[in-house]
């Protein structure tokens, strides 16, 4: 099967325009009358939503960061009774408090359909076996890629807390022909695979989808080669929307955009303004069919840019080229976006209310993202007991990963040793 | 086949439409639903020309039609039923009929005009029953039907049906709304609106909500349905008990 949703994948363009122009207008008004934080905004700005007569217009409108997110937690972006309400899905984001994401059940289906569309347009049919490898931070996308293979009516392993070699093991013996992990994982699979002394051969993969990470071209070919492949990968901004919002078809030339069910602008992070095709700029996502959590103008912090060329698979959706940044100072971290203001904090609440200095050191090892914090030494966290200081640790790394979903390391240095760095004291050191 | 893009209609001072844009495809029956004075009908009389638009574009099969008079709407292939059936009372049946085809007269098209009136009355064979009848005294369902026989004879390609169900008996208005799903199945392509919302998601295709001149939602008709807010407001189902009533139809 060649799409999911051919007709609305295929739609002339000045259909699928008129349709992005109701729906904009329509969830513009509903934002307007629901959400306080929008009709504020829109109020103090003298914004008029009945103003907005075409989607360029959009530009027009303020944008909405992850720090209104933080600021309007837990419900405060709702549009919807919660009574409407069916699933609740909070991610660690980046400021102080986690983001929120609410559905309804027409939400869960337009986010099934949308995942469907991905995975589709990756080779993935009802008779397939998909394993899912995602680590816990992405659990929420683990959730959707489940319900959206699910509603293809493939049969579905969902993500789990297997060690590698496990995965490896399940993906032969059940004879997994999908695998939807991170590329990073992948490759670690692919290293352990070798370590294992078992090829490809022994699997009956088809296609790898891959999510979280930039898929850079050189792991592309090397997965491809591998494991006898097809790899193609998605987008999402991972803490407010699905993994397939933007996704490769076999072409593997840029991400379709499902624009009949969110408007993808690009725009200088600096100024703000339009990107034009082509220059790389800020993925600003409007979501136009959502009911429970509507965004506008939500900034992804993430950088890529616009094609202008219809695609020779048939789908009219306009691509995007895949992420090749990010801005400001969030870290994307196995597909996970972290600040490193979360990570003071949690130092912050372990060491009690004094800020210890600390640099965030991110490297790769066997392909996977490794974050350790590098932690000076003081007194506050020294102890002469040996096991003070390893249970102060232990309760940091529990902390990381209970906030972030991430294994860290933790390393205490000597003040000069950080001093070498010439860092100031959150700053990151990345040698990925 | 329609496409509205921002429109905005006034009465006197009084904004009725602010900014609707919405679309209706070769074949579709599209409803729109929304409580009294949420400016439905506005839609209608605006698209049909009986209303001037303050701004906005209205393209009816790829060309402008916003700003034509009511009679060029009518030759361009569109259809007015208006609320309330305002049928010729003191005229019969037949002569209702014919005056629905009174721009085709002009052209000389009487035998296609006697063909027509023959699908109508295959359509409705109550109104050929009653031909010579003074439409004032049909019963309110058959008053509809003549309504509606007469916008065909028009032999519009889109039909703006307003309140079709209105003040009907429950056992009628099934009958309406099964003739207006057949005559989609004749080609004719519908815009329809109406305040029995259930009834007539259940013909349609997709849908729009109004709310103060304005779109608030739309969807195809499955999920309008299905849809918290439409339900607490158009399909009388109280906040507190979702139980699935018996509504009318």
């Amino acid at each position: 099967m060649k799409f999911w949703n051919g007709e609305n994948e295929q739609m002339v363009r000045e259909d699928l325009e008129q349709v992005q122009l109701e729906r904009l207008q329509s969830t513009l008004n509903r934002a307007y009358k629901n959400v306080q934080f929008y009709s504020k905004q829109f109020d103090s700005l003298g914004i008029d939503p009945g103003a907005v007569s075409s989607v360029q217009d959009i530009a027009k409108l303020p944008f909405t960061t992850r720090k209104d997110l933080g600021d309007n937690y837990p419900y405060g972006l709702f549009a919807v009774p919660l009574r409407d309400i069916v699933r609740i899905s909070p991610s660690a984001g980046t400021a102080v408090k986690p983001v929120v994401v609410g559905y309804t059940k027409g939400d869960l289906k337009v986010r099934d359909t949308i995942t469907a569309r991905f995975l589709t347009a990756g080779g993935v049919i009802d008779t397939d076996i998909v394993q899912i490898c995602l680590n816990p931070g992405l659990s929420n996308w683990g959730r959707a890629l489940k319900e959206g293979a699910e509603s293809i009516g493939a049969s579905v392993m969902p993500m789990s807390h297997m060690s590698t070699s496990k995965q490896l093991m399940a993906m032969e013996d059940y004879r997994t022909s999908v695998l939807l992990t991170t590329p990073s994982y992948a490759m670690h699979m692919l290293g352990v695979m070798e370590v294992m002394n078992k090829d490809a051969n022994s699997l009956a993969l088809k296609a790898i989808l891959v999510v979280g990470e930039p898929l850079k071209d050189k792991t592309r070919r090397l997965l491809e080669a591998a494991f006898f492949v097809d790899v193609t990968a998605g987008y999402g901004p991972s803490d407010v929307m699905g993994p397939g919002i933007a996704f490769e078809c076999r072409q593997k030339d840029g991400l379709h955009i499902s624009e009949d069910h969110l408007l993808l602008e690009v725009v200088d992070p600096n100024g703000g303004a339009p990107c034009p095709p082509g220059q790389a700029g800020e993925v600003v996502i409007t979501t136009l069919t959502a009911r429970a959590f509507p965004l506008i103008r939500f900034r992804t912090g993430d950088l890529a840019s616009t094609m202008e060329k219809t695609c020779p698979c048939g789908r009219t959706l306009a691509r995007l080229t895949g992420i090749t940044g990010h801005t400001g100072e969030v870290l994307t971290i196995r597909g996970v976006k972290v600040h490193p203001a979360q990570i003071e904090r949690i130092l912050k609440v372990v060491s009690g209310a004094f800020s210890p200095r600390f640099l965030i050191h991110l490297f790769k090892e066997k392909h996977l993202d490794m974050i350790e914090i590098w932690l000076e030494m003081t007194d506050a966290i020294f102890s002469d007991e040996v096991k003070v200081v390893e249970k102060a640790l232990t309760r940091l790394r529990q902390q990381m990963f209970q906030m972030l979903g991430l294994e860290a390391r933790i390393k205490l240095m000597e003040a000069s040793t950080l001093d070498d760095y010439a860092a100031p004291s959150g700053g990151v050191i990345d040698d990925r | 086949m329609l496409r509205i893009k921002n429109l905005h209609t006034y009465y006197g001072r009084i904004q009725a439409l602010d900014n609707v844009s919405l679309h209706v495809r070769v074949g579709e029956i599209v409803c729109l639903i929304g409580a009294n004075g949420a400016g439905k009908t506005t839609i209608l009389n605006t698209v049909s020309g009986l209303i001037r638009r303050a701004q906005g574009e209205i393209f009816f099969e790829n060309s402008k039609i916003n700003g034509l008079s009511p009679e060029k709407v009518v030759g361009a292939g569109i259809s007015q039923v208006p609320e309330g059936r305002q049928i010729f009372g003191p005229l019969s049946v037949l002569e209702n009929l014919q005056l629905g085809a009174y721009l085709r007269f002009k052209k000389k098209e009487k035998m296609a005009i006697e063909q027509d009136l023959e699908r109508i009355f295959q359509l409705f064979p109550r109104l050929r029953e009653r031909l010579t009848q003074i439409a004032g005294t049909l019963s309110g369902g058959e008053q509809q039907m003549l309504a509606i026989g007469r916008a065909l004879m028009a032999r519009p390609k889109l039909l703006l049906l307003d309140e079709p169900s209105m003040g009907l008996a429950p056992l009628v208005v099934r009958d309406i709304m099964n003739t207006i799903s057949a005559l989609r199945d004749t080609g004719v392509t519908i815009l329809m609106v109406e305040q029995n919302a259930r009834a007539s998601l259940r013909i349609s295709d997709r849908g729009y909500v109004l709310e103060t001149g304005r779109v608030v939602l739309q969807g195809s008709s499955e999920e309008l349905l299905n849809d918290n807010d439409v339900k607490r407001a158009y399909l009388g189902k109280d906040y507190k008990t979702f139980w699935e009533g018996r509504g009318p139809v």
